[in-house]
């Protein structure tokens, strides 16, 4: 709103847009609140499940990094090649696994990303995902940091769904301040209430973002929630 | 429901803490406009609930749209919550209400909580932050504190804050209410009836569920940096709908064991079944304000068969003091309210 204040004030209402002030707040500002309130990474994928409905329609937004050698177009391009040979392979292992309504890869800068919507526990549909087409999924892992220490994934079962856990985004919750429960939580605080201070919500928000640098923003739409992928097949009536 | 002396201080204790109050005028939601329009349900709304106003045909609706403040000065562009209450007129003669507001969460969990939150929504003087403060607060990576809107003298924002940061349960609500905003339309916001209420299917099934109103337009907030315009809204939907009908989906979210039933502060999870029950059409404003706008009360509890009140304690007391503002300001008794 125009605050009709002196010259100065108005200079000040201005500084968040301009460049060199947004300058100093992401190469100084931002690090030395990091530095003086350090936050630690939340933890990716999905939320605990506690009713039936909260085990429908999961999101799996997983980002993987393809390695140093890859960062390239040839880099990309086998990524993206290692989908395109196997796809009647991935599209059926996915019809077996059975509980899955979207899924698809994209690759974004040297990423390779893989976001799916699926029904159930999220170790149990890894497991799955391991057993239909894991054999497919380990050519895409071992073009990406860190994805030899997981293979061949049907021999590290747990240690995979760790290592998926952990390139799956942290999904921000509905609400901004259940965003702040989600920081108390991982610091043990589980107070009802406590002596906070709500003001300080965007630079918590800011040195989260720092520490996730991706996350998944909220749970997303749904058109028809609280149905799984089995329910709209049968009552579409082209179930299996 | 409570105690009718706890009723009347809850209604005391509002209008208190108003920097100015007219005895006649509501203590809340006091600027307002009445709206002529029909309800259609949805052909899944009946499998759901037997109340009558599901059943499919068309039935009369009457709707005021407010201004959550308890001012009598109207102030349109100023962010605030708005509200809007819908009175289903039956074909059988009884009436229902249902009344929502811009905000998705309350910000009390029972009276106790309310009773709390009135000793800290206190007005105090409000000031333009200096700038050197402000530079204080972007160095802190803090939002600095808005300019107060011409003519604004005191709010309450510093003590509903400070009520905040005491109770993690208030949060959301304070939250979202200090960024709510000004909506460009009354017809362009969507509305929320906090509570949970019960419904019974023509199964005998009885679900726990939460109604929403979408507004078909879709959502849109006033610029936050334009000078705020004091009177607007109504004159907005009167252009709005000469020219062409609004319209608002009524969904209704059902609820599963364990969810939040009798806390308001608790949202739903997203992933919580979602039903269309229906279109609210409104065609005009209404002629007679002072009946449509002015004196009509309504009361959450104003139900008919098919729909219960859950055991949210904000709700039971809404029932009393509602009951009470309305005998305060001389508002018309509603003869369809006969449930006790």
């Amino acid at each position: 709103m125009p605050n009709g204040g002196s010259w100065f004030d108005q200079f000040v209402n201005e500084l968040p847009k301009k460049p060199w002030f947004k300058r100093v707040g992401a190469w100084i500002l931002v690090p030395i609140w990091a530095w003086r309130t350090p936050v630690k990474p939340l933890r990716g994928g999905p939320r605990p499940s506690i009713q039936p409905a909260d085990n429908l329609q999961s999101m799996m937004n997983l980002i993987m990094p393809l390695k140093r050698e890859n960062k390239s177009p040839i880099g990309r391009a086998k990524a993206a090649l290692a989908i395109a040979e196997n796809k009647d392979q991935i599209f059926a292992g996915l019809d077996n696994v059975g509980t899955v309504h979207f899924a698809r890869f994209v690759i974004v800068n040297d990423n390779i990303c893989m976001f799916s919507v699926y029904d159930g526990d999220f170790s149990n549909y890894i497991r799955d995902f391991i057993a239909t087409i894991g054999g497919v999924f380990d050519a895409v892992v071992a073009l990406v940091e860190g994805g030899d220490d997981v293979l061949p994934s049907a021999h590290k079962v747990e240690a995979f769904i760790e290592w998926i856990r952990r390139h799956d985004l942290y999904q921000v919750p509905d609400t901004a301040t259940d965003f702040l429960r989600d920081q108390e939580a991982l610091n043990g605080d589980n107070a009802a209430s406590g002596n906070d201070d709500l003001s300080l919500l965007p630079r918590k928000l800011i040195l989260q973002l720092r520490a996730n640098a991706n996350v998944s923003l909220g749970s997303g739409y749904r058109a028809y929630p609280g149905y799984s992928a089995a329910q709209v097949r049968e009552r579409l009536g082209i179930g299996w | 429901m409570v105690d009718a002396s706890v009723a009347q201080r809850l209604v005391d204790d509002m209008i208190s803490n108003l920097p100015k109050h007219d005895p006649g005028k509501r203590p809340v939601h006091t600027i307002g406009v009445g709206v002529d329009g029909y309800f259609t349900a949805s052909d899944v709304a009946r499998k759901y609930c037997i109340a009558e106003h599901f059943s499919g045909q068309r039935i009369c609706a009457k709707v005021r749209f407010s201004n959550a403040s308890g001012s009598p000065e109207q102030h349109d562009g100023w962010s605030d919550v708005r509200g809007m209450a819908t009175r289903f007129l039956l074909p059988n003669g009884a009436a229902t209400d249902l009344i929502a507001t811009t905000l998705g969460e309350f910000f009390a969990r029972n009276v106790e909580d309310f009773f709390e939150f009135t000793k800290f929504d206190k007005q105090k003087p409000c000031q333009r932050e200096s700038p050197w403060r402000k530079i204080l607060d972007m160095l802190q990576l803090k939002v600095p504190r808005r300019a107060p809107y011409p003519g604004e003298k005191t709010n309450a924002g510093a003590g509903i804050l400070s009520y905040a940061n005491r109770h993690r349960f208030a949060q959301l609500a304070v939250f979202e209410a200090k960024l709510i905003g000004a909506p460009v339309s009354y017809a362009r916001a969507a509305y929320h009836a906090i509570h949970t209420f019960m419904v019974e299917g023509p199964d005998g099934v009885r679900r726990p569920v939460r109604f929403s109103w979408q507004p078909v337009a879709g959502v849109r907030n006033t610029n936050p940096d334009a000078p705020p315009d004091d009177n607007y809204l109504r004159q907005e939907l009167d252009h709005r709908l000469r020219r062409w009908p609004a319209r608002f989906m009524l969904m209704m979210t059902i609820g599963e064991a364990g969810d939040a039933i009798d806390d308001p502060t608790r949202p739903w999870p997203a992933k919580r079944v979602r039903v269309v029950m229906g279109t609210l059409t409104l065609t005009n404003v209404a002629e007679d304000q002072a009946a449509a706008g002015e004196h009509i009360s309504f009361n959450p509890w104003r139900l008919v068969p098919g729909i219960e009140p859950s055991g949210d304690p904000i709700l039971h007391a809404r029932r009393d003091a509602y009951e009470v503002s309305r005998k305060m300001r001389g508002g018309i008794a509603c003869p369809f309210f006969n449930r006790s």
